[in-house]
């Protein structure tokens, strides 16, 4: 059965993605839903998201998780913004 | 006229070397100088800095920057200083620097920051000891930034920070974490000099645009808010000529 997904899991994750030395993401959006935890935002490199996944699936095994973290683009911009 | 470039947390570790260098190899046509607003590293390691120097490094402009709090989290922050230093970088802490580009002198002065929040929401230094060094850390860090700005003759003046000066450009982050995010200090401290931008990073789920209560557009250029390499501001605009279209 899928552990429950409380307060204080959601807050021992939250924490986990930032104090883990292999993650330290700050800007991981964590949504409770009744068995399952959406991780969003957007990190650096495709590795990083896997190992968040990994990370939270390794320390919270009967937490079902569905990752929405995206990549961050890095192409040139094609707009200048004039400062007045 | 003087084109800024500005993008902040990168967080640059083997994982992200080459990502960037197609978008900075067209730098020097688009702008003058790059600014980049801390969390240049993810743990703040010699090592990381390295990868920072050689990502950011060589890319036929000059680049200051500050650092954030992901380059104090190994508290290696004075040999991460070192490397990017040693890579032709600026690295500013609570002091400014003059670069003469196209004629214009532009003035920068730079710190991290640090938090503590806003008008109605603020913490004050009072009671514990650790309550009193955390207001008072920003304190510091506000009087120092506001007195580099202060400090520099230029034609045209920018505060570069990692924490916020504004509440403004942190909406879409949740407010109980505001006080960790920025600090009206900074603000006032930039509201203290003619400043004609501010620049920081910090809030990856914040918004772009904000204004000091004195005035001072504000740019949060975190990449995640950002979502490109780096962006370009324009500032005395004798035209609005350049090779990018006006947003």
């Amino acid at each position: 059965m899928a552990q429950k997904l409380d307060e204080y899991v959601e807050a021992e994750i939250q924490r986990l993605l930032t104090e883990n030395g292999a993650v330290a993401e700050q800007g991981i959006t964590l949504q409770r839903r009744e068995h399952m935890l959406i991780l969003g935002g957007e990190v650096e490199s495709a590795q990083r998201r896997d190992e968040i996944c990994r990370q939270i699936t390794t320390k919270f095994p009967d937490v079902e998780i569905a990752c929405d973290i995206g990549i961050v683009r890095a192409a040139a911009p094609s707009e200048v913004e004039e400062i007045s | 006229m003087i084109r800024i470039a500005a993008v902040g947390d990168v967080h640059v570790d083997k994982d992200v070397l080459g990502r960037y260098r197609p978008a900075l190899e067209q730098l020097p046509d688009v702008a003058d100088v790059l600014l980049i607003a801390g969390d240049l590293t993810r743990h703040g390691t010699v090592e990381e800095a390295k990868c920072m120097a050689q990502e950011f490094g060589d890319v036929g402009v000059p680049v200051v920057t500050v650092l954030g709090n992901h380059d104090h989290q190994s508290d290696q922050e004075l040999q991460v200083m070192d490397v990017l230093r040693d890579a032709g970088m600026t690295v500013l802490e609570g002091e400014g620097t003059v670069l003469t580009l196209n004629g214009h002198r532009l003035g920068i002065a730079g710190a991290k920051g640090f938090g503590g929040g806003f008008a109605g929401a603020c913490a004050s230094s009072f009671g514990e000891r650790e309550m009193k060094s955390f207001v008072g850390t920003t304190e510091a860090i506000a009087d120092k930034l506001g007195a580099a700005l202060r400090g520099l003759d230029c034609d045209a003046l920018v505060a570069l920070t990692h924490y916020a000066p504004v509440p403004e450009t942190l909406v879409g982050e949740p407010l109980e974490i505001y006080p960790f995010l920025g600090s009206y200090l900074l603000g006032q401290a930039i509201d203290s000099a003619p400043t004609a931008l501010a620049l920081h990073g910090h809030a990856h789920h914040g918004s772009e645009r904000g204004r000091t209560p004195g005035g001072v557009p504000v740019r949060n250029v975190a990449h995640p808010v950002i979502k490109q390499a780096y962006n370009v501001y324009q500032l005395l605009s004798e035209n609005a000529e350049t090779r990018l279209v006006n947003a």
